[in-house]
């Protein structure tokens, strides 16, 4: 099985989100809410990172 | 929505059942919140610690083990044997063993390891729950 590294991302964000939602929210809206920005929160800062490497991998 | 009923703190603390959800909960991921009847967050811990340790192991991630030779390694051990089940049936799941040659092995010992960490915080919180230290029921 391989995955690349973006959809290694996406799996990570996803489980990690939603596993922190449930630790750390008690209602479901506030769980959903959380897990959701969390999850855009975490591949916005991954492409974001991304962009920044960029100039330094040529 | 669960609620936990009424009741002062001491009759709330109860350590035998923490310990027993905690360890639960390590074995196989979600169990312990299963026992505390957090059937939502049983299953959502179970599938999250799940997909991480099982894809990292189809991917030929890393399994540590205690034999360590660096601090890093034993951190690794640390991290994977969290996952519990997932820890000792690795070589069964992951059948063609580890190949971090390739990107996609390093990137599965970085998902096994995480699914490890994951489920010693859910540990942590069905140890907690156990205890009844909670002041508002979770679902």
């Amino acid at each position: 099985m391989t995955l690349n590294h973006f959809q290694t991302l996406m799996l990570f964000a996803l489980a990690v989100s939603l596993a922190f939602a449930f630790l750390s929210k008690h209602t479901m809206r506030e769980q959903l809410r959380y897990a959701v920005w969390s999850f855009l929160g975490f591949l916005v800062v991954a492409i974001g990172i991304g962009w920044l490497m960029y100039p330094f991998s040529r | 929505m669960e609620t936990e009923p009424a009741a002062t703190t001491a009759e709330r603390l109860n350590p035998l059942l923490a310990v027993v959800a905690a360890a639960a909960a390590w074995l196989v991921p979600g169990l312990g919140h299963l026992l505390l009847r957090r059937w939502i967050k049983a299953l959502v811990y179970f599938l999250a610690v799940a997909s991480l340790a099982v894809t990292g192991l189809l991917m030929r991630g890393n399994i540590f083990h205690s034999n360590g030779a660096d601090a890093f390694e034993m951190l690794g051990y640390a991290a994977d044997i969290g996952s519990g089940v997932f820890y000792f049936l690795a070589e069964r799941i992951g059948a063609a063993g580890p190949d971090v040659s390739h990107a996609a092995g390093d990137y599965g010992t970085r998902l096994i390891a995480t699914a490890g960490v994951l489920n010693i915080l859910c540990v942590l919180e069905a140890f907690e729950i156990g205890l009844r230290r909670r002041e508002r029921g979770g679902s």
